[in-house]
């Protein structure tokens, strides 16, 4: 049980601001390529996203079955970047080479860029899943946290 | 002597930064404390390998037109930047490992206090 | 020649590291048969890899198509390939011997345990694999975090020593990341092949040097060479029984693997004896550990703590054969650092056999052994003898090979080292041998458990393969000889 902030600026502003830093969360995820940014920064912005209203509005009770399963998307986030590495592996040519990805019609450097693309998508997911887990986790009390 | 301050004083700041980082470790004893000196030392690495990079009159290492040509002196050197980013997530991690096992020593001793846990543990 | 079976080693331990996660969260039974499964497929792969290299010379494999040194190499020549086979058979046998033993220790976290564990083979196999600075570090921290968690995973006494642990190792790290940095402002490259091209020209400039220093520094910390094992005894004692086989047998070796190959495929044999001597500092640093940590384990009451000591020991005598700079001494020192894996993982798991069926964990506890438990006792005693240096198991050979090359070098101090901290050994060993067989027996405990058999099975695989080992030794020599050695002797 977190309770919420007192100061009603606080509440607004989050109010504001949450959907904000998801817009720009995405935006450094796609732009990752031209500009600074990329997965792992894209990944933290999404969790301070979903961090910031339970700091702002406070929480009650324990933890929903689904945060409790959250560490499953991080998992599952790791899955897709290293699936598409293990494509053109198991095609016969180096993992993450993704210059040899099976898609039709497009030549090597657009694979390359499309190939970046997917996995900076999976390292989002999988730094934002976990980023928050970490978080719920800290709010269960009696369970030890060893790991 | 001097002109190490003058021309490279990002190398000052470095093992500044390091030694700092490396004496508060070994002084404090409070846990989070040291966790702080290991983070501030990690973090002087990243900036060592960070100002290899620089190279003079250099811009951001983005390439923007196919068609001009490209001449390497007029890009920040790219690798140091792309391997520190791996050195800070690396970093990340290993602080969110480590404040994990403070969590968990604060929930069984009930103090952060590296003296205090040592004495409760005999 | 180019292959992507060095792909592979990476691949199937790493997703089964990312799925059990995912599938245990469903049904915890899912994780240890998709576990001991791809420890089972990465062995094959590995005695697969090593056939090739010895049959038609090194692989390598270059991620993302990008041809070195832009891109990072994997390579499997013999060294490596040699050690694949070891880590990977080895993790298969301790994680069969760690099933009892979950259930036991660590009631609601076997999902962790395993993926760890996988999690951590596969950065072990990284560092052994690749052909790149940088990417050994990112391997070198990613299986650091991993074994942190291990060894602080059951809670109580062990956290402490695991936060001192994650300290000192990340001091370490940050120590080689230090000095790959210096290496890189010197010469512009990380990739290994290319950077031992590139150094004769500034091998003289005072930033190699420190590179160097700082890295062996760094990877002296991580493997617990005396004086900078502080964190060693701690962690091995205190972490939990279904851990330690695996943390004790494989995780140091392959920092010293990493030392191995900077120090003589990078730099090469003849400038760090003679240019740059840290291989004589290096064998007064080994000869000093074996003599200190086999004193320091006579005076210990707990075993594991006794057992962690004689690691320091052992890896003394790693550091000293390799760095007696002879192709016999070489050879017997990576001879004698596979036979400790297996000594160290059946030294463990008896251990951890112990404590399982009836709770002992001091050396006079272990009197209990002699009632119902023959394979666990005789585990005890062919590894005992072996770590003593008895024919005819595994380090008798191993050690017998390293008196050999130090007598052909002419360095009677590292004769000298081998021969007094083996007495010593004896010493400790032969009194947890009088603890255990000749003193009298006290009342027999009812509460005593059986022997389960996926331990049985482990410590009967370890103590013949300790055997087999030292049988066929000469094989083992001959293919060290042939595709190990590296050049310059």
């Amino acid at each position: 049980m977190i309770r919420p902030h007192d100061s009603v600026i606080v509440h607004t502003l989050a109010r504001v601001f949450i959907p904000i830093i998801q817009l720009f969360a995405l935006y450094v995820l796609i732009h990752g390529h031209d500009s600074p940014g990329g997965g792992f920064q894209a990944g933290t912005l999404f969790a301070a996203s979903f961090i910031l209203p339970v700091i702002a509005f406070g929480i009650q009770g324990s933890l929903t079955v689904l945060e409790r399963r959250a560490v499953i998307l991080g998992g599952i986030g790791i899955l897709l970047f290293a699936g598409i590495g293990l494509v053109p592996l198991l095609l016969g040519e180096e993992f993450l080479n993704y210059g040899e990805l099976p898609i039709p019609g497009m030549e090597a450097s657009a694979k390359r860029h499309l190939g970046i693309l997917g996995i900076e998508i999976g390292v989002t997911i999988a730094v934002a899943a976990t980023a928050v887990s970490i978080y719920y986790s800290l709010r269960e009390r009696g369970e030890g946290e060893g790991n | 002597m001097a002109d190490i301050v003058l021309y490279r004083p990002h190398f000052v700041a470095f093992i500044i930064l390091f030694l700092l980082g490396i004496y508060i470790m070994v002084v404090s004893l409070n846990l989070i404390k040291k966790l702080i000196g290991m983070y501030l030392m990690q973090t002087s690495i990243i900036l060592f390998f960070i100002t290899l990079a620089v190279k003079k009159d250099s811009t951001i290492p983005i390439i923007l037109s196919s068609t001009t040509a490209v001449t390497p002196e007029a890009y920040a050197n790219p690798l140091p930047h792309v391997l520190m980013l791996t050195a800070i997530v690396v970093g990340v991690s290993t602080l969110g490992v480590s404040l994990a096992m403070v969590i968990a020593l604060y929930r069984q001793y009930n103090t952060l206090e590296e003296d205090q846990i040592l004495g409760k543990m005999q | 020649m180019t292959s992507s079976l060095p792909g592979f080693l990476f691949a199937i331990p790493f997703f089964a590291a990312v799925v059990i996660p995912v599938v245990g969260f469903t049904n915890q039974k899912f994780c240890r048969p998709i576990a001991l499964g791809a420890l089972v497929s990465l062995s094959i792969v590995s005695v697969i890899g090593l056939s090739e290299v010895v049959s038609h010379g090194p692989l390598s494999h270059e991620f993302g198509g990008w041809a070195p040194p832009i891109g990072i190499e994997w390579v499997v020549d013999g060294l490596s390939g040699l050690l694949m086979v070891a880590i990977s058979i080895v993790s298969l046998i301790t994680l069969v011997h760690a099933g009892p033993l979950v259930e036991k220790e660590l009631p609601g976290r076997v999902i962790p345990f395993y993926s760890l564990s996988l999690l951590l083979v596969a950065a072990l196999g990284g560092m052994v694999l690749t052909g790149d600075l940088f990417n050994l570090f990112v391997f070198l921290e990613i299986g650091s975090l991993a074994s942190y968690v291990l060894v602080g995973v059951a809670g109580g006494r062990s956290l402490h020593s695991a936060f001192r642990y994650l300290i000192l190792g990340t001091i370490g790290a940050s120590l080689y990341l230090l000095g790959v940095g210096y290496f890189y402002a010197e010469t512009g490259t990380l990739n290994m092949a290319d950077l031992a091209q590139r150094l004769p020209e500034v091998i003289d400039s005072r930033a190699v040097l420190t590179g160097l220093l700082f890295i062996v520094l760094g990877l002296a910390i991580k493997m617990g060479l005396f004086p900078l094992h502080g964190w060693l005894p701690d962690a091995y004692t205190y972490a939990p029984n279904s851990c330690t086989p695996l943390l004790t047998s494989v995780v140091t070796k392959v920092p010293l693997y990493a030392f191995v190959r900077i120090a003589f495929w990078v730099f090469g044999m003849t400038t760090v004896s003679t240019q740059i001597p840290i291989l004589v500092v290096l064998g007064w640093v080994g000869a000093v550990a074996a003599i200190v940590g086999a004193y320091l384990a006579i005076w210990q009451e707990s075993f594991k703590r006794m057992l962690a000591y004689s690691s320091v020991s052992s890896m003394g005598l790693f550091m000293l054969g390799f760095s007696l700079g002879t192709e016999t001494g070489f050879a017997g020192g990576l001879f004698y650092v596979l036979a400790d894996t297996l000594m160290k993982a059946t030294l463990f798991g008896v251990a951890g056999a112990a404590f399982y069926q009836c709770g002992a964990s001091t050396v006079t506890d272990l009197v209990r052994l002699r009632e119902n438990m023959p394979w666990v006792s005789s585990a005890l005693l062919i590894s005992a003898l072996s770590m003593v240096g008895i024919p005819p198991t595994a380090g008798f050979f191993g050690k017998w090979h390293l008196v050999v090359g130090a007598l052909e070098a002419e360095k009677y101090f590292a004769v000298a080292a081998i021969l007094v901290s083996s007495m010593l050994t004896a010493l400790y060993f032969f009194r947890m041998f009088q603890r255990v067989w000749a003193e009298t027996l006290p009342l027999v405990d009812p509460h005593v458990l059986e022997t389960p058999f996926p331990i049985k099975m482990s410590l009967g695989v370890l103590t013949f393969g300790l055997i087999a080992l030292g049988l066929g030794s000469d094989l083992v020599m001959g293919l060290i000889f042939e595709s190990a050695i590296p050049k310059g002797f």
